[in-house]
């Protein structure tokens, strides 16, 4: 009767059982749920800083990715006329006034990266059509004089041309044919893709790698508190085991996800198709979660497992960033093989041709099948669970060969 | 002479520690790779230095025949851009984005309209947009300039009003740099000169909470504080093997960056300002131990801190608000960046650096007198 009984329960025994006592165990943490919301509230942080990261370089003149160095260095500048002084940018430049000979000793003794030196007549110069000749000292033992010299020249040059419009525009008062310029830009700079797509798109995926630490301590966690041998007594087979453990981890990764979604839609944040986002990012996770279970069932502690994610992770980020920077240059085909392009081109609000669908749910189904195959061959050998714990290459031989253990 | 003991075991376990090893090389890959990447952008962003490298072959402009012999053409040719010759020029406008950077026509021709057509999302954008901007205004301006009847001086005088002459000055001592670059200096001083330097002590709390965590998971810690040392003393024998991996690491980094031709200025007092910084990343590390019963979910609560730590000490560099400025020049990492790209540094520089040490002196003075109180281990 007992026989039958245990017969009935083995049958009846699924992965979905494992699944819910895996997520029950993490929802019921009190410390999983306190980092749960911190990782959140760092969500907010990182949405404020975005904001206003975003409003300062699209408030700059010249688009571009650089710190705003406020004092970065300082310049004496002799400028009675005041023509020139007025154009240097004061947020990567301190501007002192000063006198000639101050000013070249506080160059010379490294107290001001560089000295301007303009004419004192330089507005009547100017005024009677003369050259004006401006010199300009660095101290070139400071590094920042390569930006002094840098602003110094292009503060030269907006000043040359404004001045040349001005006199050419009074040396031919008849000409009343006004040149014109029609410019137009195609597309959105790069450094504001970067910094709109680019890092959006990281933190949609962050979530994904937040939990490698939950299957560290899922499946090492069994070897190192010697539980493992109660888990394969039970009746239910060592795939069944992976793919339930593996599905909690997805469910809560789910749940991080569409909070995180969620709260970026309510910031504000452009997200076009956001459920199509929502579904590319948990199959995403899919993959993710094989590798980690593969780099877990082979550790013997979490050591050995931390080490493992570590790399692993850094190949992974790698590999899902690289085809992201392709596409924003090339927009190359090949680059919808990470999971992230797609996903950047969804929340733009581009439309994807069904071909750019099929090569990343192809990449995602591919690194899922092997990665999980991997996970439960290892998982389903004795001497990866209880020891004495094969190398790598006799593992690959056995692997490639189709050895059944 | 226990206290030495305890520090040199503390030591050989950090060297021992596989991961750690692993970071302090991953933390090498970091510096190449920022530093490269920081190279690369300079160049491809600033003109001057694409025509130096002779990268001009990228720059790839589509015009129409009709531009054949004119001046616009000769003014394009001059700012070493590369034309592409299309018979219509809605040839060209098909092809902006993939192989050309911008195209430009002037219709009717040999008027004074021109209209450019430039492609923003391109890597080369800047450089294209300046040198195309120029060669159009100088077409424009010499076209104007035809009609007046002004002798060549007087059309040179017009075309250049502003002459700048450079003079260097303390030439025997010039700042030895990989890229005498705008661009290269603000981002490799302004941003990664201080993120490579912090890193190593961002490593520090990790361990901290591994070596104090660890001492509790194993139960050791027991009889670590029952041996005759003070518990101050404990603190100590871990703490300062892991402040001198980080400090020597940050040294070693310099000392990477002054080869790479980055030179950092003010070692000594960089170093004092590291000491105190690392001092406090260590106190929250050792405080944070204080609250978590595993290594886990110390790794975890410190990813968080460390999160919010990099919030605090990196977004000021690049956020322009009003409201930040007051406090700006206290912000550590900013005084970092004044001391490294500063031969002859301000003393108030050094005095704005005061706040910090206080800061970290209060956060490692309370994680001690705390450690004391609680001992830690909450057995």
């Amino acid at each position: 009767m007992a026989y039958i009984k245990f017969r009935c329960t083995r049958v009846k025994m699924k992965f979905t059982t494992i699944t819910k006592w895996e997520f029950k165990g993490t929802l019921k943490s009190k410390k999983f749920m306190t980092i749960f919301f911190l990782q959140i509230s760092v969500l907010f942080l990182m949405i404020i800083i975005f904001n206003s990261f975003v409003t300062n370089i699209e408030s700059e003149s010249g688009i571009s990715i650089t710190p705003s160095l406020n004092g970065f260095a300082s310049m004496d500048v002799q400028d009675q006329s005041g023509l020139i002084s007025k154009y240097v940018n004061p947020d990567i430049i301190t501007v002192i006034p000063s006198n000639y000979s101050n000013a070249l000793n506080n160059t010379v003794n490294g107290k001001t990266t560089g000295f301007l030196y303009v004419p004192g007549n330089a507005d009547r110069e100017i005024q009677n059509g003369q050259t004006i000749n401006m010199v300009v000292y660095l101290d070139t033992s400071d590094p920042k004089s390569s930006v002094v010299s840098g602003e110094v020249n292009s503060m030269a040059k907006i000043i040359s041309q404004s001045y040349s419009s001005t006199l050419a525009a009074s040396a031919n008062p008849q000409n009343t044919t006004s040149p014109s310029i029609n410019q137009q830009s195609t597309g959105e700079s790069l450094p504001l893709q970067i910094i709109k797509k680019v890092m959006l798109v990281i933190l949609l995926f962050l979530p994904l790698l937040l939990f490698g630490n939950i299957i560290i301590d899922s499946v090492v966690g069994e070897k190192e508190r010697k539980t493992g041998e109660i888990l394969i007594a039970m009746p239910i087979s060592h795939a069944q085991i992976i793919i339930g453990k593996s599905m909690a981890v997805a469910l809560t990764i789910s749940l991080q996800v569409a909070m995180w979604v969620i709260i970026l839609l309510l910031a504000g944040f452009h997200i076009f198709n956001p459920l199509l986002v929502f579904i590319f990012i948990i199959l995403t996770s899919i993959p993710i979660i094989g590798i980690t279970t593969v780099v877990a069932a082979y550790s013997k502690n979490y050591k050995e497992a931390g080490i493992g994610l570590s790399i692993a992770y850094i190949v992974i980020v790698g590999l899902l960033i690289i085809p992201v920077l392709v596409y924003i240059s090339r927009k190359s085909f090949l680059s919808n093989i990470s999971p992230m392009t797609i996903v950047m081109r969804l929340f733009s609000g581009e439309t994807i041709p069904l071909g750019d669908y099929a090569l990343t749910l192809l990449s995602i189904a591919i690194v899922s099948i092997i990665s999980y195959w991997i996970a439960i061959k290892l998982f389903e050998r004795d001497d990866i669970l209880f020891g004495p714990r094969p190398g790598v290459l006799r593992l690959v031989f056995d692997l490639i060969t189709f050895k059944k253990y | 002479m226990k206290l030495t003991a305890l520090t040199k075991k503390e030591g050989q376990d950090i060297l021992k520690n596989r991961i750690y090893i692993l970071v302090v090389f991953v933390q090498v890959f970091i510096l190449l790779g920022t530093f490269g990447i920081a190279l690369a952008s300079s160049i491809a962003s600033d003109p001057v230095l694409l025509d130096q490298y002779g990268a001009t072959s990228v720059l790839k402009v589509g015009v129409s025949d009709n531009i054949r012999g004119t001046e616009l053409e000769t003014d394009l040719v001059d700012q070493k851009l590369q034309l592409i010759y299309y018979n219509n020029i809605s040839d060209a406008q098909k092809f902006l984005g993939t192989t050309l950077v911008s195209v430009v026509d002037v219709n009717p021709p040999g008027s004074l309209n021109v209209s450019v057509n430039t492609d923003s999302s391109n890597v080369f954008y800047p450089v294209v947009s300046t040198k195309v901007n120029n060669a159009v205004n100088e077409y424009q301006l010499q076209k104007k300039l035809e009609s007046t009847g002004l002798n060549a001086t007087q059309i040179q005088m017009i075309l250049n009003p502003v002459n700048l002459q450079v003079i260097n000055l303390n030439q025997n001592h010039q700042a030895n740099l990989a890229l005498n670059s705008s661009y290269f200096v603000e981002i490799m001083y302004g941003f990664i000169v201080p993120f490579i330097l912090l890193l190593p002590f961002f490593l520090a709390s990790n361990i901290v909470t591994d070596s104090v965590v660890g001492e509790r998971e194993r139960k050791t810690f027991e009889v670590l504080l029952m041996t005759p040392i003070s518990s101050s003393m404990v603190m100590l024998g871990k703490i300062l093997p892991i402040l001198c991996f980080s400090l020597i690491q940050s040294v070693v980094w310099i000392g990477l960056l002054d080869l790479l031709k980055v030179p950092i200025y003010n070692p000594v007092l960089i170093f004092i300002l590291l000491f105190f910084m690392g001092l406090g990343f260590i106190g929250i590390g050792v405080l944070l131990s204080m609250f978590v019963d595993s290594t886990k979910e110390a790794n975890s609560a410190i990813t968080i801190i460390l999160v919010f730590a990099t919030f605090i000490l990196f977004m000021p560099l690049f956020i322009k608000t009003s409201y930040f400025t007051p406090i700006l020049n206290y912000i550590p990492t900013v005084i970092m960046v004044k001391m490294a790209s500063t031969p002859k540094i301000n003393p108030i520089i050094i005095l704005s650096a005061l706040p910090t040490i206080l800061i970290s002196l209060m956060i490692f003075v309370f994680t001690i007198r705390y450690f004391r109180h609680e001992r830690a281990i909450r057995l």
